[in-house]
């Protein structure tokens, strides 16, 4: 069950490097953030550990249910581009994406025997920290790079709860709360184009 | 062995049903006042009493072809996974050989097209052979990663290991492999994001521009071989990816397997509803992603073992 909702959320990145709308980029980081916390929900409840159930269900209220909409209802409010292009043609990417993948796995190899959890997980969620990046270079328009910036949040939450056994509550607490004023941050900085518009 | 036979034809007398089914769900999602799912055997019954007129410029190929494209993938047909525990299989064919019989019977298809000599049989033969060529390698590399999953090269065994025991530590290979093998059914059969199977739009279409020229016994041939590629990439997808129930006695298995490929003709007909055809250089990237999941599921397969 672990593998399949850590498979969900590597498919959903990839889908999401190839979407050129935004709405629809939206929904798969949304799909994405919702595997992370049904794991994380899954894994604190096979390791009795409440701090991680709890941010298992920050994460689908906050990150599944509410970033999104957030942003959708920013897009709209500042008329967003909706059509988003990758700088990145596709078919460079086609097979940037297996080199990106095949290089992190083998990155991973030497990481995952220090680990105590499982070594796939740590080289799934390295991985995914590099296609997040790729989302945030291959975008020139604000409203993708915002999302490759919260998938890359996504990718190291995912480190955090298969590697090292959750990390400390105030820890994702803090995080929790870094990335709601990221958005806030966000909004601002769109006013103030709007402003010198 | 009965049971072996039975399978394969019960795949083939239902081969027109899934697709009138697909039909039939799309005109009932699209608020219009759905066929009957049983208008192909109609369509059948009646182009096969219709005299056969061919082209002037028609030469042997165009009588020959049709019993061509349809006689690999009846091949085909005979070497699926067993639907059924104790039911015979044949258990060596690999994904190679079943990639290479389904581009025959392509080959044909497309060579049938150009024979006929209208303009329109060329554009179809040529996206076709650009479609094609496109799906096979992401078609053997995602078969080939499933059957290393279950352990045997050969597919029907492959099909009857996952029956047996499913490899349930492998969950996200399988996962990428499943996405990947549903995009090539959408493409290779024709389905919406690739082609349009209902348009007779000259722009648009594909399988339809190919087939253009026939009339009477080859069109009811050539049709009866579109469904039943569908019924085998159904059938492969049933049997490789929804590996469940076949443990129970036969005819139930039988009616749950043949369950299956109508839940694989829903989930088809609720994408075909969904979205929008896309423009025809913008198929490679469809099948980039499909080639980039099956390598993906080969990968983590190999080097993670997840």
């Amino acid at each position: 069950m672990v593998d399949l909702l850590i498979g969900i959320f590597l498919a959903t990145l990839i889908t999401a490097l190839f979407t050129t709308r935004l709405y629809r980029l939206l929904m798969w980081y949304s799909l994405n953030s919702l595997s992370l916390g049904l794991l994380a929900l899954l894994l604190g409840r096979s390791q009795h550990d409440g701090a991680m159930v709890a941010s298992g269900v920050i994460t689908l209220l906050l990150k599944a249910g509410a970033i999104p909409w957030i942003l959708k209802r920013l897009s709209q409010r500042f008329a967003l581009e909706r059509r988003i292009v990758p700088n990145i043609r596709i078919q460079y990417a086609i097979m940037l994406v297996p080199a990106i993948l095949v290089f992190t796995f083998y990155l991973a190899e030497p990481i995952s025997h220090m680990v105590s959890g499982n070594a796939n997980d740590v080289a799934i969620s390295i991985s995914s920290l590099f296609l997040a990046l790729l989302l945030m270079m291959e975008h020139r328009n604000i409203a993708p790079k915002i999302v490759g910036f919260l998938a890359m949040e996504n990718a190291l939450f995912l480190l955090g709860t298969t590697a090292t056994g959750g990390m400390p509550m105030l820890v994702e607490l803090g995080i929790f709360f870094d990335l709601l004023m990221a958005i806030v941050v966000i909004n601002l900085l769109l006013r103030r184009e709007e402003v010198r518009r | 062995m009965s049971l072996y036979l039975l399978t394969i034809l019960l795949l083939l007398l239902i081969a027109p049903l899934l697709l009138g089914t697909i039909k039939a769900l799309k005109m009932w999602l699209l608020f219009k006042r759905p066929l009957s799912p049983l208008q192909g055997y109609r369509d059948a019954a009646k182009l096969l009493r219709k005299e056969t007129v061919l082209s002037e410029e028609a030469s042997v190929v165009t009588r020959i072809g049709p019993f061509l494209v349809l006689a690999p993938l009846l091949i085909v047909l005979f070497f699926l996974p067993p639907a059924a525990r104790g039911a015979w299989y044949v258990s060596f064919v690999d994904a190679f050989t079943l990639t290479g019989l389904m581009a025959l019977s392509t080959f044909f298809l497309m060579l049938l097209g150009l024979d006929g000599a209208s303009s329109f049989g060329g554009i179809g033969a040529s996206r076709e052979a650009f479609i094609a060529a496109l799906a096979e390698p992401a078609m053997v590399l995602t078969i080939f990663a499933v059957s290393m999953m279950a352990g045997d090269l050969g597919v029907g065994q492959a099909g009857a290991n996952l029956a047996r025991s499913f490899p349930t530590n492998h969950m996200a290979s399988f996962l990428f492999a499943g996405i990947s093998f549903f995009l090539l059914l959408l493409a290779e059969n024709g389905r919406i994001p690739v082609d349009n199977p209902e348009t007779h739009l000259e722009l648009t279409m594909v399988h339809e521009a190919m087939i253009l020229e026939l009339g009477g016994v080859p069109l009811a041939l050539v049709e009866t071989a579109a469904a039943v590629k569908f019924v085998i990439f159904a059938s492969l997808f049933a049997s490789l990816f929804l590996p469940f129930g076949a443990d129970l006695a036969w005819p139930l298995a039988l009616a749950l397997f043949v369950g299956k490929l109508f839940l694989v003709a829903l989930v088809v007909a609720l994408v075909e509803v969904h979205t929008a055809k896309l423009r025809l250089f913008k198929v490679p990237n469809l099948l980039g992603i499909a080639i980039v999941f099956a390598f993906l599921s080969l990968i983590t397969f190999y080097v993670l073992g997840a």
